[in-house]
């Protein structure tokens, strides 16, 4: 990204629920788990439960492929990949 | 907060706070509860209030005490070994956060000491004259100025101290009233210490949010910018409105024989800094490139000569002194107290090494806080009670790091402290490294230069007291109470208004599926 775009970006009014596309891969942090095998995800207020994320993904960066997303209710469901990073405090 | 639980369990989410050894790391367990690990932290806390809120003493080195007071205090609360807490206590100073944020102070210190000494202020003033610029203007342009120097060398309480001895006494003898003009050079000393990608609170904010510096200060350009628009338009109104002081004598004699352009050359070493910093070069580089370039036009220029940017005093007896006297950076001196080594680079350096024990250990007992459990009671409590949704987890963030702020003079402590919690909040939502970067530092600039605690409005106040001996105009009269100057620090009240309408509005909010910060690495 140029110099110039680094100053642009951003100069908008970000929903507090963004919207998803199917068969994105996009990489979030893990806010909880639901149960051993699903994680949930908060992107703004939009819900994502990642199959396939257990309790260790947790506060953890991980690669999501979407799945299904619902805007009316911005909730969505999506798989897990991998995990990518940790949180700030990790190094 | 506290006393809910005095769990152990391995999959406690803050374990990942800690590098390499998250999971398999010790707890520690406290008499009273986990909510008594937040003891060092909050002692400290209580002792940052009374040194610097009550007692208005602005002194680094007594932070650093109340710290230690703090853990040693700590350590007598825990159950079981105390060599679990001591070794936490290593653990925390050791982690990247501390140690990559005290090598970039170190380097931007020895620049902004280069500048300062190389007469980049002189410039500003010789600027200031030619442009004729008369009282009701002098607040905006000082603003203006402020904001541009400080922008440069990083330090908003350093560009306070120069703005006050310098700029300060130029503008009085122009006619602008001095509480508007303080608020003025407080502003843009709050605009740069925001923005600068030198500064000590941006290196912070980018490091502890896991961001690159570069592309931090890009993406807050925009909330700095709104903010200084509007503040500049009020200087200019005020400026109309709010009339000077009477001051007998030739103002304009005075103020030309304070004028020198060619310090303006170092806005060439300001924009090598800024531009290899945002093009995404490592700051270290950026700060050597801008430190080599202030170096060398001002020995070019004759603004500095190599013995003031290196100096070394040698006793007489010393076995080589003699010999190399000849040497430009050495003399030889009479006075035992006089033998020493000195010159910009050292200063600028040793400006910061107070403050690099203070963090090391506040990042210390933040650690024993997180082990202990304390950080996590907090952080559930805030999500469970204020962080429900994306906005009321902004409205968090900008509340308690502005709260942390005004209460703790030495705005970069502050910030030190408050930014796990930051990180925590904003990476829930999945808010990016950029975001959460501008919330905590727009809070900590902005806070750390309005009440009368508060270190910018010290440090300039500290400076100003010595006026009425350098000028014979200037009476004691004239001299600005720190209380009368807080509606005034536009910059600072418009930047905290903007992150709140930014929070409500989602103005600049990315999150991390929009763009992930660059690797902190850079740093």
């Amino acid at each position: 990204m140029s110099i110039l775009m680094k100053y642009l970006k951003g100069w908008r009014f970000r929903s507090s629920t963004p919207s998803l596309t199917e068969g994105d891969e996009i990489n979030v942090f893990v806010a909880e788990s639901e149960d051993r095998d699903t994680g949930l995800a908060y992107i703004g207020d939009t819900e994502l439960r990642i199959d396939g994320a257990g309790p260790e993904t947790v506060e953890k960066r991980v690669r999501v492929r979407v799945t299904e997303f619902d805007a009316s209710d911005a909730t969505g469901r999506g798989e897990f990949l991998e995990v990518v990073g940790g949180s700030s405090y990790t190094g | 907060m506290s006393g809910r639980r005095d769990d152990s369990s391995a999959d406690d989410p803050t374990d990942s706070f800690v590098s390499g050894t998250a999971d398999e790391a010790p707890r520690i367990a406290f008499y009273g509860g986990r909510g008594m690990s937040a003891l060092p932290i909050a002692f400290f806390i209580v002792w940052a209030i009374v040194q610097t809120a009550l007692w208005r003493i602005s002194d680094t080195g007594g932070l650093v005490v109340g710290m230690l007071i703090g853990l040693i205090l700590g350590m007598f609360f825990v159950r079981g070994d105390w060599k679990t807490y001591a070794n936490t206590i290593f653990e925390g100073m050791t982690q990247p956060v501390a140690v990559t944020a005290i090598v970039a102070w170190i380097w931007a210190g020895m620049f902004a000491e280069v500048l300062q000494d190389g007469g980049f202020v002189d410039g500003l003033v010789w600027l200031a004259d030619v442009g004729g610029i008369g009282s009701a203007l002098f607040p905006a342009a000082t603003f203006v100025l402020a904001a541009l120097f400080t922008t440069g060398i990083g330090t908003g309480y350093g560009a306070a101290i120069a703005f006050v001895t310098l700029f300060f006494p130029a503008g009085l003898l122009l006619g602008a009233n001095p509480v508007l003009l303080f608020g003025a050079i407080l502003s843009g000393a709050i605009f740069g210490d925001n923005l600068a990608p030198v500064s000590d609170t941006t290196i912070v904010s980018a490091v502890t949010q896991d961001a690159d510096i570069g592309g931090v200060v890009a993406s807050r350009f925009k909330y700095v910018f709104v903010a200084a628009v509007v503040a500049f338009a009020g200087y200019l109104v005020a400026g109309q409105f709010m009339g000077g002081l009477e001051i007998a004598g030739d103002a304009a004699e005075i103020l030309v024989a304070e004028s020198e352009p060619i310090g303006l050359v170092h806005l060439v070493s300001m924009g090598v800094v800024i531009g290899t910093a945002v093009a995404g070069r490592h700051i270290v580089e950026a700060i050597s490139w801008g430190i080599v370039v202030a170096i060398a036009v001002s020995l070019v220029l004759g603004l500095l000569s190599i013995g003031d940017v290196v100096a070394f005093n040698a006793p007489e007896d010393a076995p080589l002194a003699e010999p190399l006297e000849f040497l430009p950076i050495l003399t030889i001196v009479d006075d035992p107290d006089a033998v020493g080594v000195g010159g910009s680079l050292l200063e600028g350096a040793a400006g910061f090494f107070e403050l690099a024990i203070l963090v090391l250990l506040i990042i210390a007992a933040a650690q024993i806080m997180i082990r202990g459990g304390a950080f996590d009671a907090i952080l559930e409590w805030s999500i469970e009670n204020l962080a429900t949704n994306v906005r009321n987890a902004e409205l968090t963030m900008v509340g308690s790091s502005a709260l942390i702020n005004a209460v703790i003079t030495i705005n970069t402590a502050a910030e030190v402290a408050i930014g796990p919690y930051i990180s925590k909040i904003g990476e829930r939502f999945n808010l990016n490294g950029y975001r959460r970067a501008n919330i905590l530092d727009a809070q900590t600039a902005a806070l750390g230069y309005i009440f009368p605690w508060s270190g910018g409005v010290l440090a300039g106040y500290t400076a100003m007291q010595d006026l009425p001996g350098e000028y014979d105009w200037f009476t004691a009269d004239m001299l600005v109470t720190p209380i009368d100057v807080v509606p005034f620090v536009f910059q600072g009240w418009l930047l905290v208004a903007v992150f709140v309408i930014a929070a409500i509005t989602g103005f600049g909010r990315e999150y991390l599926i929009d763009r992930e910060s660059e690797e902190v690495a850079r740093l």
